[in-house]
């Protein structure tokens, strides 16, 4: 009974774990990315109005549903403003971007929230896990801010935040129209040489340490088997160490085998395994078909 | 009336010829109709990769059966369309991964276990990937295409699908054909080039028999493998993931219903809608193209070159082995996966000159850790250039 609490108990705990981790890689996953204070002459909402707002950027692989978490501009109040469940538009895709109103007029809809952002000091904004004490992300957008210049990350989601030089909602703050990556194996490696030598390198690498450990799993593994079988009182029998006996049925077999001496026999003194334990080597309906005839 | 009435079945009839094959028909459409049928006929008359070919040969003919563009929804690239749905595991690349599971849970890694210096053979038949790799740069393709143009060198068709989808899928219909014809021509292919770099005495080359593998390592095997792969490239894990817990559910002992599935079922069926929905994508407006040449002279070198690799770098190895543990340079050739193909024509060619030299067992060795090798190469290929 005691055996099966345990089990379970470490079941569960696995299950926590994995839990725990799927969460990371969600909501976690969000970042503040882009802030504008003041909106003068720029992006315009769904009322035809201008204020400021805040961008909230996916970097993950895999849709986010940031329905439920928090956004505030109170540290004491880090749930300000719930972002409504339910809504099928706060399900953020992979590397997208979501736009919340700084207008302060949530009623207007799920991406207008109950504060606005100051243009006459420093503003602090912070998104909150749904549980509104995990804080995922923040920022204290400094005083002073300029009119139609937002602050932000230069490549969505990473780095210091500063000054961009394109105000960009809902949208990259940095557009990529070149692949850097292929731009530059195209530059600095037009013959290929370097990436094989790199991927060759990689996947012996990779193959020798599997060889060099499996070498020494084989050595634990045969000198485990002679103390087990030491322990049960067997003679353990090296390749090299063949008695006479057996060697002599061996030659006799093989002498047989070659001079073709069998007739009609009962009993057929061979060198072949006749009773084999299932291998799937000796299985060729999983691993073998015939050879294509010719 | 009587006239309009008739005018009206000429008119549609007229639209009715509009939509036959016939009429829509173009030269190409016959050409790649007839290595549909190539196809079909080399793998039941010589039982090429008939597993492979025959719904390959069948998808060519599908997918080049001409038609009026109308919307109804019918080709492979209409989306929508149930081709399209089923191509959607090829594009999404979720069908190699799984085909990978099938391969884990058939695949007995006692050789490799028992004499591990053998996964070396397998990293240096890699060579095809990165020598069809420098060469394809240098016809004039960009990095990224070269990288899933080399991965046919692997000889893993599942494998080939994967990179190509997501490196150039522009180029994957010609990759995933030029991969599978030449994996099931590893019987003409390989042999010449065995022979060639061989001699009479190292053909003879016998090799102690593999010790038997406790299982308890043939368990650690997937596990240890699964972590040092991916920890060293993580983008190997859709196809090394799934390989090596295929294998985990055959070595358990505890999950045969689990492995049987992989190994039965769900890989036949995997294998069917790959093979057809494969063969379908090579629509001639979509792959009778120069490239697709290029791609298919580029893929038998990378073949050559891996076998080739495969076979000296043994020979090489030889020179720091002593002279009972050295090995025989025929099963070189099996580092190039191509399970379990590849292995058979070790055990052929070597029986040709000593019959009494079982070679299969030992050559299932570099094979299987071809698999991992070109998996692995893929991760890297993806890495870099994805």
């Amino acid at each position: 009974m005691n055996r099966i609490v345990k089990k379970t108990g470490l079941l569960l705990s696995l299950a926590l774990l994995c839990a725990a981790g799927a969460q990371a890689q969600r909501v976690t996953s969000m970042r503040l990315n882009e802030v504008l204070v003041i909106n003068e002459d720029n992006f315009v909402d769904d009322y035809g109005k201008r204020s400021g707002w805040v961008e909230l950027f996916n970097t993950s692989a895999g849709t986010v549903n940031i329905g439920g978490c928090f956004l505030t501009d109170d540290r004491n109040d880090p749930k300000k403003y719930p972002i409504p469940k339910g809504d099928v538009l706060t399900r953020i895709s992979p590397r997208q971007h979501a736009l919340f109103w700084a207008d302060g007029i949530a009623s207007r809809g799920t991406f207008h929230v109950n504060f606005i952002l100051d243009p006459n000091k420093e503003n602090y904004v912070a998104f909150y896990d749904s549980d509104g004490k995990t804080l995922v992300d923040e920022v204290i957008i400094p005083a002073g801010q300029k009119t139609d210049i937002s602050y932000g990350h230069r490549i969505d989601g990473i780095g210091e935040w500063e000054y961009l030089a394109k105000v960009t909602p809902s949208t990259n703050n940095l557009t990529l129209d070149t692949n850097e990556k292929l731009d530059n194996f195209k530059l600095n490696d037009a013959w290929g040489i370097g990436m094989t030598i790199t991927a060759m390198g990689v996947v012996f690498i990779g193959l020798f340490i599997l060889y060099i450990i499996f070498k020494q799993v084989a050595k634990l593994s045969i000198a485990a088997s002679r103390v087990r079988a030491k322990k049960a009182g067997e003679t353990v029998v090296n390749n090299g160490d063949i008695s006479g006996e057996v060697l002599a049925a061996i030659s006799s077999a093989l002498y047989e085998l070659n001079e073709d001496v069998h007739d009609i026999e009962r009993t057929v003194l061979t060198i072949q395994k006749v009773k084999r334990n299932y291998s799937p080597w000796s299985s060729k309906i999983y691993s073998l078909r015939e050879y294509p005839r010719k | 009336m009587h006239e309009s009435f008739l005018s009206f079945l000429g008119e549609n009839l007229q639209l009715f010829l509009t939509y036959t094959g016939v009429y829509n028909a173009e030269p190409g459409h016959f050409i790649m109709i007839v290595v549909g049928l190539i196809f079909i006929f080399l793998a039941i008359k010589y039982e090429f990769e008939p597993m492979l070919l025959i719904p390959i040969g069948f998808g060519i003919l599908i997918g080049n059966i001409p038609f009026k563009d109308a919307g109804l929804q019918i080709g492979l690239y209409e989306q929508g369309s149930v081709l399209n749905i089923l191509y959607q595991g090829v594009t999404s690349g979720w069908y190699p991964p799984l085909i990978f599971l099938g391969i884990g849970a058939m695949t007995d890694f006692s050789a490799l276990i028992s004499n591990p210096k053998l996964m070396l053979i397998g990293a240096a038949a890699q060579f095809g990937i990165f020598g069809a790799y420098v060469i394809a740069l240098q016809m004039g393709f960009e990095p990224n295409q070269a990288g899933a143009i080399g991965i046919i060198g692997g000889a893993d068709g599942p494998t080939a699908i994967f990179l190509s989808s997501k490196l150039a899928p522009e180029l994957m219909g010609a990759i995933a054909i030029s991969a599978y014809s030449y994996m099931a021509l590893v019987p003409i292919i390989q042999p010449p080039f065995m022979k060639l770099l061989t001699t009479n005495r190292e053909r003879v080359i016998r090799m102690k028999a593999p010790r038997v593998v406790s299982s308890t390592e043939k368990i650690m095997f997937p596990i240890i493998g699964l972590l040092l792969t991916c920890f060293l490239v993580p983008s190997g894990l859709p196809l090394l993931g799934m390989l090596f817990f295929g294998n985990l559910l055959k070595e358990s002992g505890v999950t045969r219903r689990l492995a049987e599935t992989a190994r039965g079922p769900l890989i036949d069926t995997i294998t069917i809608l790959l093979g057809i929905t494969v063969g379908a994508s090579t629509q001639a407006t979509q792959f009778l193209t120069m490239n697709s040449v290029k791609i298919f002279a580029l893929g038998a070198l990378s073949f050559i070159i891996a076998t080739c690799a495969g076979v000296l770098f043994v020979k090489f190895f030889n020179l720091f082995l002593k002279k009972d543990n050295r090995i025989n340079p025929l099963i070189g050739n099996a580092g190039v996966s191509a399970v379990p193909d590849s292995a058979r024509i070790s055990q052929i060619v070597g029986s040709q000159y000593d019959p009494s030299n079982y070679l299969l067992m030992h050559a299932m060795g570099p094979n299987v850790a071809g698999v991992i090798g070109s998996a692995v190469a893929a991760g890297v290929l993806l890495g870099f250039l994805g």
